[in-house]
């Protein structure tokens, strides 16, 4: 399309002035932001306290749990037995993965980050987005009813293997209501990620190139492309085996009956891995891209090879499409065919080299700021890493075939998709408060919980690795049932020690969060001094964002320009803001070049 | 190219950017949803694959007839629908809403003729727990019919607009996303009857 009238495309909506219409069922990107926040860290607190039972029973099996057990264990004692173990562990997977991470950084910050920073007024389709929370809505009631089923919550693991997951194996209605909400919650991502993919294509503001485009947006947006094309195969295992449960087909039940043959259990590992694959890259593009972002501008430095980060994004995005085979390397597959999809895994290791090559390049001799942001990011830089690193152990058969189903599996992916995503989160969360609330976080406090953060899990995830490198499987009610346990413990108490006190930790956040909100001091229009759209506005923004949509001329890390400094006496410059004697929409050279 | 269809298209009014952002997400959306039915028949594929004998010769075999019947019946519904979005896009405004009639009614017809095919092999005793045949086919009829009912409330929806006389040659986003729609449940059905019924 040659010429786009921006302004007609996007006209100014009035403000909606009743309650409902503004803060229940708003039309705003930045509500809906606002509500998938609070959604994602209210069930990121559920997910925690699970995860502390879990703890518990590894450090005390049997024993009576305090404050939880009194309220909600009384008809066992107050102790986590088998059963109810089987379920605190697959309601916690379920929750932090579908329930916590994927709303706070693809609904929150998608929602938040991608009209802002691209210079737009709003998503493609408002109405969708608003659908698309309250669908999250209804699936997070079907989580909150699976608590309250028969025979308990949901118990089949996260990953709802079958025949564990039907009804021979879990034949409670949490169950069934773990599997209808992990559907309903599907269409809701899809719904988003549709608005995603067609708001960056379309919605962009003059200039606004894909290679200007800051790399949060650039993370965001290959993750909708990702939601949108695997998502639906995660809700046709879901649809598959909610029929299995509900209407008596056999799918994924293996055959009595010798003529007709049986279902494939196995069918549902490959449907579950084509989409569970991409989904381990759905939770941390988001976060590699901000993460990209703040090391660029707390270190006052361009991002290191921009374009190679985003070829490297977009790289490990059709890779994660062909990797999905290595979940299942145990499950009797073809060695050669192991082999195979062996190699792809540990190709993608290549790209996100790359990425982390550039992130250590980007604050390689930079002024670095040390600002609570930037602290997180470094945070997740590291924890990733190491996840990193322990993932190519897994990706390999050869080790994999020792190191399958046991802790270290454990520490590996909660060192990636927890600690690396929830620091990305929380890094998220520090950098755009101001904006968002229009006042700053406590930056002591902050300090504090990112220390506390970053020792603790670090201790809480290692130990998991080194308990499962001795061979301690995942899963157990009780581990130390098995002699060849028994030894480890001493090392699980102190995880689990450090599992309790990370969690103590985080209380310091919730009340920097609830605090600053409403007392902390006001925040100015640009607090980090950085040059993405974003901060060209108030804080928080108006309804309709950008009164005029700028005309952008460079890319989002332009700092440390010696011209600038010579100009405009500071390190960096807006992506929309005319340095030469030029205005913009005029047929200066840099402006010209953006609309080419 | 036809110089008859070159010039329509060479007199086609502009698309406004909002219809053409509109469509994108429409796009976009269908290629979300072809994932979701292209795992479906792969669960079909694998399951035949597996199965012993496909179908299993004690269960009541498929007929052809009515659900071939059915096939006209949507692709007749997709035609009469593809003409209204033409007659909208050319400017003759009064036969959009007879055409968009007849793709209601045809699509009707194809959920009338589903139903009485469940119900004939339901009491001639094909049951969804009777082993993976019998599953697919339920599954997948059922779940496509779910979105023959939502197109149908589109085609009511695009009905009553034609019958406000809302469609003009630069108007009728809607009768062209839900024509979008319509197509995909149509090739999504054509697939099925070949791969369920034929094969």
């Amino acid at each position: 399309m040659p010429t786009m009238d921006y302004e007609e495309l996007q006209p100014i909506h009035p403000e909606p002035t009743s309650f409902w219409r503004k803060y229940v069922f708003s039309l705003d990107h930045k509500m809906i932001a606002r509500q998938f926040l609070w959604a994602g860290l209210l069930f990121l607190l559920v997910g925690g306290t699970l995860a502390m039972m879990i703890r518990w029973q590894w450090a005390f099996p049997g024993r009576p749990v305090p404050v939880i057990g009194p309220l909600f264990l009384s008809d066992q004692g107050g102790t986590i037995g088998p059963a109810t173990y089987m379920t605190v562990f697959t309601m916690h997977g379920l929750i932090m993965i579908f329930f916590a991470i994927t709303p706070i950084l693809i609904g929150a910050f998608g929602n938040y980050c991608i009209p802002l920073m691209i210079g737009a007024r709003d998503m493609a389709f408002p109405t969708l987005n608003m659908l698309s929370f309250w669908t999250f809505a209804v699936s997070l009631v079907l989580v909150i009813c699976s608590f309250f089923g028969q025979l308990g919550a949901a118990g089949a693991g996260w990953t709802t293997y079958p025949p564990l997951s039907t009804n021979i194996g879990t034949p409670g209605s949490g169950q069934t209501f773990m599997v209808a909400a992990i559907f309903v919650t599907g269409v809701s991502t899809i719904m988003g990620g549709i608005n995603y993919v067609t708001t960056v294509i379309r919605h962009r503001a003059p200039g606004m190139t894909y290679m200007r485009m800051p790399l949060t947006v650039w993370g965001l947006w290959l993750t909708a492309v990702l939601n949108v094309l695997f998502v639906p195969v995660l809700g046709s295992a879901a649809l598959l085996l909610f029929l299995d449960r509900v209407f008596g087909t056999q799918f994924f039940i293996a055959g009595a009956a010798a003529v007709r043959g049986g279902g494939d259990p196995i069918l549902f590992q490959h449907l579950f891995w084509i989409f569970g694959h991409p989904e381990v890259y759905i939770l941390i593009l988001p976060a590699w891209g901000i993460v990209s972002d703040i090391l660029s501008f707390f270190s006052r430095k361009p991002a290191n090879w921009y374009r190679g980060s985003v070829y490297a994004m977009c790289a490990v995005t059709i890779l994660s499409a062909v990797v999905y085979g290595h979940h299942m390397f145990m499950t009797g597959m073809n060695p050669l065919l192991g082999q195979g999809f062996m190699l792809l895994t540990l190709i993608i290791s290549i790209p996100a080299e790359i990425l982390f090559l550039n992130w250590l390049r980007t604050i390689w001799q930079g002024s670095i700021r040390t600002d609570p942001p930037m602290l997180f990011a470094l945070g997740m830089v590291f924890v990733f890493g190491m996840g990193g690193l322990t993932g190519l152990y897994l990706g390999a058969t050869a080790t994999d075939i020792y190191l399958h189903d046991t802790m270290f599996v454990v520490g590996h992916f909660h060192l990636t998709m927890a600690a690396a995503s929830f620091m990305g989160s929380l890094a998220a969360i520090y950098f755009w408060f101001p904006k968002m609330f229009g006042r700053r976080m406590n930056e002591s406090l902050s300090k504090v919980h990112f220390w506390w953060t970053v020792v603790f899990m670090t201790l809480l995830f290692t130990g998991q690795l080194i308990a499962g490198y001795a061979g301690q499987n995942r899963r157990l009610a009780d581990p130390y049932e098995y002699n060849f346990i028994r030894h480890l413990l001493p090392l699980n108490r102190y995880t689990s020690y450090s599992a309790f006190i990370l969690m103590a930790g985080q209380f310091v956040f919730v009340w920097n969060f609830i605090h600053s909100m409403f007392a902390g001091a006001r925040a100015e229009m640009n607090p980090w001094q950085v040059g993405t759209l974003e901060w060209t506005i108030p804080s928080p923004p108006p309804h309709h964002n950008y009164d005029v949509i700028p005309t952008v001329l460079r890319g989002p890390h332009e700092f440390a320009d010696p011209l600038v400094r010579e100009r405009l006496g500071r390190d960096w410059i807006g992506q929309a803001e005319p340095l030469l004697e030029q205005t913009p929409g005029t047929s200066a050279p840099t402006a010209a070049a953006g609309r080419a | 190219m036809s110089t008859a269809v070159a010039s329509v298209l060479k007199y086609r009014p502009r698309r406004s950017a909002a219809d053409a952002t509109a469509w994108l997400g429409m796009v976009v959306f269908l290629a979300s949803w072809t994932m979701l039915f292209a795992a479906l028949f792969a669960v079909y594929a694998v399951l035949r694959v597996r199965a012993p004998a496909w179908p299993p010769p004690d269960l009541p075999r498929l007929p052809l007839l009515l659900p071939g019947a059915n096939t006209l019946a949507i692709v007749a519904s997709g035609i009469a629908l593809q003409s209204a979005l033409h007659f909208s896009r050319t400017g003759r405004v009064a036969r959009v809403l007879p055409a968009a009639v007849a793709a209601l009614v045809l699509g009707a017809i194809f959920l009338a003729g589903q139903s009485a095919l469940w119900v004939g092999l339901w009491r001639e005793g094909l049951r969804p727990e009777g082993g993976p045949f019998p599953s697919v086919f339920y599954g997948l009829t059922a779940f496509h019919a779910l979105h023959v009912l939502v197109g149908l409330f589109g085609l009511a929806f695009v009905v009553l607009r034609a019958s406000r006389a809302s469609y003009g040659p630069t108007r009728h986003l809607g009768l062209r996303l839900w024509c979008g729609y319509w197509h995909f449940v149509g090739v999504i059905w054509l697939l099925l009857y070949v791969t369920i019924f034929v094969l």
